[in-house]
């Protein structure tokens, strides 16, 4: 086995009651990666990478995390959810507490890390995203885009192996898209593995490294973004991609 | 007017003892009846299915049977127990703990679906988050979810004790002498019952407002310590 792959999904399914919503999907997904899911609403991307970090809980298939089976009785959620981060389209900061302390509060709470330690890591952190002025302020008093770079910031405090996307940039006013990606983008540069599920085109096609269509619960069609973008095989994929390019 | 007056100045120990205890009774109740509330919110929002449907049947039973029937039903139903005997601040404490009981039991309904109301209230998006960042359950209640469901519960409590001084005149009903036992008995002596009901209106509304300015005051603390 290839000692690089982090995520190992094998025919994972998922029902929400009666309706499956993920039909059974096989990925490997390897250090570096930067991989983007594309597809209809309501084809089961927020599922899909949700079931990733197990706040849904699949129904079928395994996942493998680094060798290790995360549907077994004995793997602690809480203890996955510490190597892979979190965004979320509607950023889901902590409204209690202040910008600083929502990058902390994990690293205090969960890593145990003293007070100043914490501190000291989300400020540098704040500073790489241009927020260090805001540490003592609270989100109400935010725009979405520095929202949204701070909950990149709290995600990356906690070191993950992995990030997960979820439409990052849908819930953002469109002149804020371009600072939000731009952080996205750097990350990525730098070699953090992630999973972005967006539906900015000319996003995917730049920092993917390989691109997956998601249609009907399940990956229709896969590929680097030159063979998606430029060459999509499945007549789905074609369609959706017409339908996308022409609203842009 | 003058009578309202006439009969206070005649018979103002009687009110005023009975304000004592409808005070002390409210004050002991409040207490219980939060804490009872915590439990059962607790047991309501637990994820073990027997618990949640106790806590369930409990808010259901307790909210929709009058009150001074589950008095009574406290009343009987435990008078099996040996109550300590003796007084506190006047008030016999065989007939005033089962009083007590049934009305803590009873606020215990109210208060649990208002924390449960103000949990629930807290977008539940902040949740995941904090289950994202590694939080177990109890982290993500304690440092995220709970701090900012007070502010939704506070207000809500403050009523609920409003209401619950109000209900406290049905302990006459087990002989306990509070502000409307009282007032029956000057009712009795003076064969003039209006101006007796309306010096005990005017002292439940007294309490209650400055119950209110009090828990007012508390939540401007409250809102400054926030920030
Ligand atoms: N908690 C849930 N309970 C029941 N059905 C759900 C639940 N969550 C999602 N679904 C259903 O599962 C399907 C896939 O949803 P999902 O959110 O994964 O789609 P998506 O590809 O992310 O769509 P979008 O682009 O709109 O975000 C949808 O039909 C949705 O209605
Ligand atoms: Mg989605």
């Amino acid at each position: 086995m290839n000692g690089n792959v982090l995520f190992d999904i094998q025919g994972l399914k998922k029902n929400f009651g009666e309706v499956e919503v993920l039909k059974g999907i096989d990925q490997k997904i390897e250090k570096g990666e930067v991989v983007v899911v594309i597809g209809p609403s309501g084809s089961g991307k927020s599922t899909f990478i949700r079931c990733l970090n197990l706040l849904e809980e699949p129904t079928g298939g395994k996942i493998f995390f680094e060798g290790v089976d995360i549907m077994s009785k004995e793997t602690r959620a809480n203890l996955h959810r510490e190597k892979v981060g979190m965004v979320f389209q509607q950023f889901n900061l902590f409204n209690n507490l202040s910008v600083l302390d929502n990058v902390t509060v994990s690293l205090r709470k969960v890593k145990k890390m003293p007070e100043q330690q914490a501190k000291d890591k989300a400020m540098a952190l704040l500073a790489r995203v241009g927020l260090a002025d805001r540490a003592d302020s609270y989100p109400s008093q935010l725009s979405g885009g520095q929202k949204q770079r701070i909950a990149i910031v709290r995600a990356m405090a906690l070191d993950p192996d992995v990030m997960l996307f979820d439409e990052p940039t849908s819930a953002l006013d469109p002149e804020m898209v371009g600072e939000v990606l731009k952080v996205i983008r750097d990350l990525a540069s730098e070699g953090v593995t992630m999973v972005v599920v967006t539906h900015e085109m000319g996003f995917a096609r730049n920092v993917a490294t390989r691109v997956l269509f998601m249609d009907g619960g399940v990956i229709a069609e896969e590929g680097t973004p030159e063979q998606i973008f430029d060459h999509p095989q499945n007549p789905r994929t074609q369609d959706f991609l017409s339908k996308v390019i022409n609203v842009i | 007017m003058s009578t309202v007056a006439n009969i206070f100045a005649n018979y103002y120990q009687y009110f005023l003892r009975g304000t004592r205890t409808t005070i002390v009774v409210s004050l002991v109740t409040v207490f219980f009846g939060a804490l009872v509330g915590c439990v059962i919110a607790l047991l309501r929002i637990s994820k073990f299915k027997p618990l949640s449907a106790f806590a369930k049947l409990y808010i259901t039973v307790l909210r929709g049977t009058p009150l001074l029937v589950q008095l009574y039903i406290v009343y009987y139903q435990l008078n099996f127990i040996h109550y300590p005997s003796g007084q506190f601040l006047g008030v016999e404490l065989a007939r005033v703990i089962p009083c007590i009981i049934a009305l803590s039991l009873n606020s215990g309904a109210y208060v649990a679906e208002i924390i449960r109301a103000g949990i629930q209230a807290v977008d539940f998006g902040q949740t995941e988050a904090a289950l994202s960042c590694g939080m177990t359950y109890p982290q993500c209640m304690w440092n995220i979810v709970l701090p900012q469901a007070i502010k939704n519960i506070l207000p809500a409590i403050g009523n609920e004790f409003v209401t619950m001084v109000k209900e406290t005149s049905i302990i006459q009903y087990l002989g306990i002498s509070d502000l409307m036992y009282n007032n029956g008995i000057v009712v009795t002596s003076t064969y003039n019952p209006l101006p007796c009901y309306y010096i005990s209106a005017l002292i439940y509304l007294t309490l209650n407002i400055v119950l209110g300015k009090g828990l007012n005051i508390f939540e401007m603390r409250l809102k400054q310590s926030e920030r």
